[in-house]
C-alpha cells in the first residue's frame, strides 16, 4: 500500500523533472556553447561537460578582443562575426522600445479600458468591437503597408517606428484584458468617490488604479513582451544599429557569412536575459490577473 | 593709402570667395545599402574615400544576406533614400526592369574604358539589355574542394577528373571507412547557393546550356546535361549513399564548418570558403584543402559577380549627387591611379574573388592566394566560367521552385527526368 | 439587471453593464470617454484601415514589382490563382497537418502541466519559475536555437541520442519530411505550453475544493474526478486555447523560416509561408494581397467564433 502511494507520488515528480528538462533544455546548452571555444562545439558526440572553458566569446562581444585562434590579419583570420558587437546597443534599443511600449500601453490602455468598462456613450459598442477586431490581418501581410505609413511620418530606423506599429498590436489585447478585469471591480468605492466630489479621472487614478495593479502589471508585462519578441516588424523598419532590436542582431548574426557559433550563443543568451528577468519579477501579477480575466465569477 | 586699402579689402574678398568656394559648398550625402559582410573593412574604405574626397559624405545602412532582397525591395517601393546598394547578378533582371537602379553607360561615358578589364562571365552578369549596370565587388567561381589528406588516405593521389572518378573516389573511402558520407552538399530548400552549384555542375558538361534563344526550358529532355547531374545526384544520396541525407537541411555555412571538422571530404562551394577553410586554427583539417577544376567534360562552372549599383533616386537627384556617386564606383570597383585598390585589398584581406583581371598579374596577390589557394588554377578557373543564362525577373522564384522539385526527387518521392519535368513547366507558368 | 444603454449595444463582446450614478452633466462625461477612447481608436484605425484598403486594392490589381509600368484592374483574378495554385492546396494541407498535431499537443501538455503546477510538489517552485522562460524569449532565436539543437552533423539532440546509446550515427532529423515536421512541432509546442498551462493553472484554481472533497467522500478515483468534475468545469479555458493556439498555428512563420526554410522539399511550408514567398520571392504583391484578404477572413471566422464562445462561457456557467 505504501509503495503504491510512494509511487503515485513519484509521478508528478518524475514527470515535473521531465518538464523541466525539456523546457530548460534548450538554454542549458546555449549557456554551455557560449562560453566554450568553437571548436568544441562540433565534436561528435559533444562534451557534456566542457573540457575547455572560455569567456573569449564574451569578451568579443562586449570588448572587440578577437578570441584565441583569430588573431592573425588578413586571409588567415578565421570567420568570426563583427555584428556581434552590435548586441550590446541592440539590447538597449529593445529595451527602450519594450518599455515605452509598455506604458503606453498602460496609460493609453487603462484610460480607454476603464472608460469601455464603466461609461455608455455613443457608439461605445462598435467602438471596442473594432479595436478588438483589428488584428486580423497576418503580420507579413500588414509588413509593407506599415513600413509605407512609418516611411511618411519620415520616421524609418527610429525607435518612434517600432513603439508606435508595437504599441498598435498590444493595445487591442490590453484594452481588452483590463475592460473585462475593470469590470470585475465592484464600483461602489467610485460611487462613493463621486459623493465626496471625485472626477472620473481622479477615480481611477486614486481608487481604481491600486485595486487592479496585478492586472495592470499584468498587461504590463505582455506588452513588454510582445514588443521586445517583435521580429518582422523591427526587420523591416530599421536599418541601421541606431535602432536595430536584439532579435534582428541575432538572427543577423547567426546567418552571416563571418560567424562563429560560440559568439552567437552569447548573443542569444544577452537576448535571454531581459525578458527573463522581467517574466520572473512579474510572474505573480500574470498568474493574478489571468486567473482573473480568464475564470468567470 | 586708398589704393593699399582697396588691394587689401580685394584680396579679403577674393579670399573669401574662394574659401567658400572650397569649403562653403555642402558635403554630398551619399547612402550606401550593403549586406552585412565583414562591415568593418566597409566602413574603413569608405573612411579613405572621404579622406581622398573631402566634399562627399558616406552613410552606410547594412542587413542580412538572407534578408537583403526584402528590405530591398521595401525601400524602393518605399523609395526611401539610397544612392548606392550591392546588387547580383541574379536580381539584376528584377531591380533593372523595374528601374530602380539605372545603366552606368547612359550617365557615366568613361565607364566604357574598364569592360576589357573584366572577366567574361562578370561583364555578363552586370548587362541588361547591353548596358553596363555596375562596378564588381567581388566576383568569384564556384569551384570543387577536396581533402587531399582523406584521398591520399583512400589510394588516389589526384584529384578527380569527371563525375564518374568522384563518385568512384567516393566509394573508396566509404569503404575503407575513412568517412560515412563523403561527399555533402548546401541543398537547404531555400538557401540561393543550390541552384548556382547545381548549375555549376551542368556548366562542366559540353553541352550544358539548359534553355533556348526563346527563353523556352530544354533541360527537361532526356539525356540532356541537366539530367546527367540530378541524375548522378540522385544515384550519389540513394544509390551509392556517398552523399550525406542531411545535406537537405544544410546551408552554406554550416557545410563550411562540417567540412573544416572531417566530416565531408568532397564539396561543391564558392571559392572564398577554401581561404577559410585552410585559415590555421579556424577549422580542425584547416590546411588539407586543395582547388580542383570542377570535374567534367569542359571544366567550366557558374561565375556569380556582386557588384555596386546607382539608383534611379541617386541619378534624379542631380549632376552633383551624380558625380559623387561616379567617383564612389570608380573608387570601389575600379582605378585609384593604376592600382584597383578596393578590390586588392578584398582579394588580399578577406580571399574575396575578383573579376577585374590585371590582378592576376600582381606579385602580391600571387603570393596571398597561394597560401591557401592555388593561383594558376583559379586564372585557368574564372577564364572557363560562364554567367548564369537566362536571367528573367522571376527566376529567383523558378530557382526554389526547381530546388523543391529536385529534393523531392533526392527524398525518393520522385524520379530525377520528373522533378526537371515539373520546374520546367513552372517555368513556363511563369513565363506568361 | 439592465444590460442595454444609450450607445451601449448588446454586443457579444461587452460583459453585461451595470448602471452608473450619473455624476455631473452628460456631455462632460461623454466628453471625458473620447477623450479617454479616441487615442486608442485613432491610433489602431489608422494602422488598421489603412493597410486593408491597401489589402484589398492591390488584390484586385495585378501587381507585380518588376513590372511596375502596369498595374491593371483584374478584379477576382488573383484569388482565384491563388486558390487554384498547388502551392496553395499543398501549403493549406501542411497546415492543416501542423494544426493538428500542435493544437492536441498544446492543449494537452499545458493540461498535465497545470495539474503539476497545481499539485504543490517540492519542485513547484521552481517549476513555477522555470515554465515562463520559453514565452520571454523571441521565436526567432528559439527556432536558431532548436535548428542548432537538431543538426545532423553536430547537434545536441543526436549527441544526446548517441550518447545514450540509442543510435550510433547521427540521423539527418531536419532532412527528411515527417521527422522534420516533427522537430518543428516540438519546438513550437514548446514555445506554447507556457501560455497554455498558465491558463489551465488559472481555471483549476477556480475549482472550488469543496467539489473534490465531495468526490472524494462518494468514493470517486482519480480518473472519474478528472472525467466528471475537471474536464467540464475547464472547458471554457479549453474552447479558448484551442481556438487560440489554431489561430496562432496558422498565421506561424518565423519558427519555420528559421529552422527549416520550409523544407524539406517543402514539407514544411505553411499557407504563411506561401504568403511571403508571393511578395518577397515572386514579387507579387496582388497574389499575395488577395491571399492575405484570405487569410484574414478565416481569422475573421475564427474570432467570431472565439467571442461566441466567451460569450456561451458566462451562459454556461451561470
Amino acid at each position: 500500500m505504501r509503495r503504491r502511494a510512494a509511487l503515485r507520488a513519484a509521478i508528478p515528480v518524475l514527470f515535473g523533472l521531465g518538464l523541466a528538462a525539456y523546457i530548460l533544455a534548450p538554454f542549458v546548452w546555449v549557456a554551455l556553447s557560449s562560453i566554450q571555444p568553437e571548436r568544441e562545439l562540433f565534436r561528435v558526440p559533444p562534451h557534456w561537460v566542457p573540457r575547455q572553458l572560455t569567456v573569449d566569446n564574451y569578451r568579443f562581444v562586449f570588448t572587440g578582443r578577437f578570441p584565441a585562434g583569430y588573431e592573425q590579419a588578413g586571409i588567415a583570420r578565421g570567420r568570426i562575426s563583427e555584428k556581434a558587437r552590435d548586441a550590446l546597443p541592440a539590447l538597449r534599443n529593445s529595451t527602450i522600445v519594450a518599455v515605452s511600449v509598455a506604458l503606453v500601453n498602460l496609460v493609453l490602455g487603462t484610460l480607454a479600458a476603464y472608460t469601455f468598462s464603466r461609461l455608455r456613450f455613443r457608439g461605445a459598442g462598435p467602438l471596442y468591437s473594432f479595436v478588438l477586431a483589428s488584428r486580423l490581418l497576418p503580420p507579413m501581410a500588414v509588413a509593407i503597408p506599415y513600413y509605407l505609413i512609418v516611411n511618411r511620418l519620415g520616421l524609418l530606423d527610429r525607435y518612434a517606428a517600432l513603439i508606435l506599429i508595437h504599441t498598435v498590436f498590444t493595445l487591442p489585447f490590453t484594452v481588452w484584458f483590463l475592460t473585462v478585469y475593470f469590470r470585475r471591480v465592484p464600483p461602489d468605492l467610485e460611487e462613493a468617490a463621486f459623493v465626496d466630489g471625485c472626477t472620473r479621472l481622479q477615480a481611477l487614478v486614486r481608487i481604481v488604479v491600486p485595486v487592479a495593479a496585478p492586472a495592470l502589471a499584468a498587461a504590463t508585462a505582455f506588452s513588454f513582451m510582445f514588443s521586445y519578441n517583435d521580429f518582422p516588424f523591427a526587420l523591416f523598419v530599421t536599418s541601421t544599429i541606431r535602432s536595430q532590436t536584439i532579435p534582428v542582431i541575432v538572427a543577423n548574426t547567426a546567418i552571416n557569412p563571418d560567424v562563429s557559433f560560440g559568439v552567437v550563443a552569447v548573443t542569444v543568451v544577452l537576448t535571454m536575459l531581459p525578458p527573463v528577468i522581467f517574466a520572473l519579477g512579474f510572474r505573480h501579477y500574470i498568474t493574478r490577473g489571468l486567473i482573473t480575466v480568464t475564470t468567470t465569477r | 593709402m586708398c589704393t593699399r586699402r582697396i588691394a587689401v579689402v580685394a584680396l579679403l574678398v577674393a579670399l573669401t570667395l574662394t574659401g567658400s568656394a572650397a569649403f562653403g559648398a555642402a558635403p554630398v550625402q551619399l547612402t550606401f545599402t550593403v549586406w552585412s559582410y565583414s562591415t568593418d573593412v566597409i566602413l574603413d574604405n569608405i573612411k579613405k574615400f572621404e579622406a581622398a574626397n573631402p566634399g562627399i559624405k558616406v552613410g552606410l545602412q547594412d542587413f542580412a544576406w538572407e534578408k537583403y532582397v526584402d528590405v530591398m525591395t521595401a525601400r524602393f517601393v518605399g523609395k526611401t533614400p539610397t544612392d548606392l546598394a550591392y546588387s547580383s547578378d541574379h536580381w539584376l533582371q528584377q531591380w533593372a526592369a523595374a528601374n530602380w537602379i539605372v545603366p552606368l553607360d547612359d550617365y557615366f561615358p568613361q565607364v566604357k574604358a574598364y569592360k576589357p578589364d573584366f572577366a567574361p562571365y562578370a561583364t555578363e552578369g552586370m548587362t541588361y539589355r547591353g548596358k553596363l549596370y555596375g562596378l564588381p565587388y567581388y566576383a568569384d567561381t564556384i569551384i570543387f574542394i577536396y581533402n587531399e589528406e582523406m584521398l591520399k588516405r583512400a589510394g588516389f593521389s589526384t584529384p578527380p577528373a569527371t563525375w564518374d572518378d568522384v563518385t568512384k573516389m567516393a566509394l573508396a573511402m566509404k569503404e575503407k571507412k575513412i568517412v560515412e558520407y563523403p561527399i555533402m552538399f548546401q541543398f537547404q530548400d531555400i538557401t540561393p547557393w543550390y541552384i548556382e552549384v547545381f548549375l555549376s555542375m551542368v556548366y562542366s558538361y559540353k553541352d550544358y546550356r539548359m534553355f533556348d534563344d526563346g527563353l523556352n526550358p530544354t533541360y527537361d529532355r532526356e539525356g540532356s546535361a541537366a539530367h546527367k547531374v540530378a541524375q548522378w545526384l540522385v544515384d550519389g544520396m540513394r544509390k551509392h549513399k556517398i552523399t550525406n541525407p542531411a545535406s537537405l537541411e544544410t546551408t552554406e555555412i554550416p557545410l563550411v564548418k562540417a567540412m573544416g571538422a572531417g566530416q565531408v571530404a568532397f564539396a561543391v562551394l564558392p571559392k572564398y570558403n577554401l581561404a577559410d577553410l585552410n585559415t590555421p586554427g579556424a577549422h580542425a583539417q584547416a590546411g588539407k584543402f586543395k582547388f580542383a577544376l570542377m570535374p567534367g567534360e569542359s571544366h567550366g562552372t557558374v561565375g556569380f559577380v556582386r557588384f555596386y549599383a546607382m539608383t534611379k533616386m541617386a541619378a534624379d537627384r542631380g549632376t552633383a549627387a551624380r558625380e559623387a556617386a561616379w567617383k564612389f564606383l570608380e573608387y570601389f570597383g575600379g582605378r585609384t591611379g593604376t592600382e584597383f585598390v578596393v578590390v586588392k585589398r578584398w582579394a588580399l584581406d578577406k580571399g574575396l574573388g575578383f573579376a577585374q583581371l590585371p590582378l592576376y598579374k600582381d606579385a602580391q596577390i600571387r603570393a596571398a592566394i597561394n597560401k591557401w589557394g592555388n593561383v594558376t588554377l583559379e586564372e585557368q578557373q574564372s577564364k572557363l566560367a560562364r554567367a548564369k543564362e537566362a536571367l528573367t525577373p522571376f527566376w529567383g522564384s523558378w530557382s526554389l521552385e526547381f530546388q523543391k522539385e529536385m529534393n523531392k526527387a533526392l527524398l525518393g518521392q520522385k524520379s530525377a527526368l520528373d522533378a526537371l519535368k515539373a520546374s520546367a513547366a513552372k517555368w513556363k507558368e511563369m513565363k506568361k | 439587471m439592465e444590460t442595454k444603454g444609450d450607445g451601449g449595444v448588446p454586443s457579444p463582446f461587452l460583459p453585461r453593464m451595470r448602471p452608473v450614478a450619473s455624476s455631473g452633466p452628460r456631455y462632460r462625461e461623454a466628453r471625458y470617454a473620447y477623450a479617454t477612447v479616441l487615442p486608442v481608436v485613432l491610433l489602431v484605425a489608422l494602422f488598421t484601415l489603412y493597410p486593408f484598403a491597401f489589402a484589398l486594392v492591390t488584390s484586385l490589381r495585378e501587381v507585380v514589382l518588376y513590372k511596375p509600368w502596369s498595374q491593371p484592374f483584374v478584379g477576382l483574378k488573383n484569388y482565384l490563382d491563388v486558390v487554384r495554385s498547388e502551392f496553395f492546396s499543398t501549403s493549406w494541407q501542411h497546415t492543416l497537418t501542423f494544426v493538428a498535431g500542435a493544437v492536441p499537443l498544446a492543449t494537452l501538455l499545458g493540461f498535465g502541466v497545470a495539474h503539476l503546477l497545481n499539485a504543490r510538489t517540492a519542485l513547484t517552485p521552481f517549476l513555477n519559475v522555470t515554465i515562463l522562460l520559453p514565452w520571454a524569449i523571441p521565436t526567432v532565436i528559439s527556432g536558431i536555437i532548436w535548428a542548432w539543437i537538431f543538426n545532423s552533423s553536430y547537434g545536441a539532440f543526436n549527441g544526446a541520442l548517441y550518447s545514450l546509446g540509442l543510435i550510433d550515427s547521427y540521423l539527418p532529423w531536419l532532412s527528411r519530411p515527417r521527422s522534420a515536421l516533427l522537430c518543428v512541432l516540438f519546438a513550437h509546442v514548446w514555445k506554447e505550453v507556457p501560455l497554455t498551462s498558465i491558463l489551465y493553472l488559472a481555471a483549476l484554481q477556480a475549482i472550488p475544493e469543496e467539489l473534490y472533497d465531495a468526490a472524494r467522500v462518494d468514493g470517486a478515483g482519480a480518473p472519474a474526478v478528472l472525467r466528471r468534475i475537471t474536464v467540464p468545469l475547464v472547458l471554457p479555458t479549453t474552447l479558448i486555447i484551442v481556438v487560440y493556439e489554431t489561430m496562432v498555428g496558422i498565421v506561424t512563420f518565423d519558427l519555420l523560416y528559421v529552422m527549416t526554410g520550409g523544407g524539406p522539399a517543402g514539407a514544411t511550408s505553411l499557407i504563411s509561408y506561401y504568403l511571403y514567398n508571393s511578395m518577397f520571392v515572386a514579387f507579387n504583391f496582388g497574389q499575395g494581397a488577395a491571399l492575405a484578404v484570405l487569410l484574414a477572413i478565416a481569422l475573421v471566422a475564427f474570432i467570431a467564433l472565439y467571442l461566441r464562445l466567451l460569450r456561451s462561457e458566462e451562459i454556461y456557467v451561470t
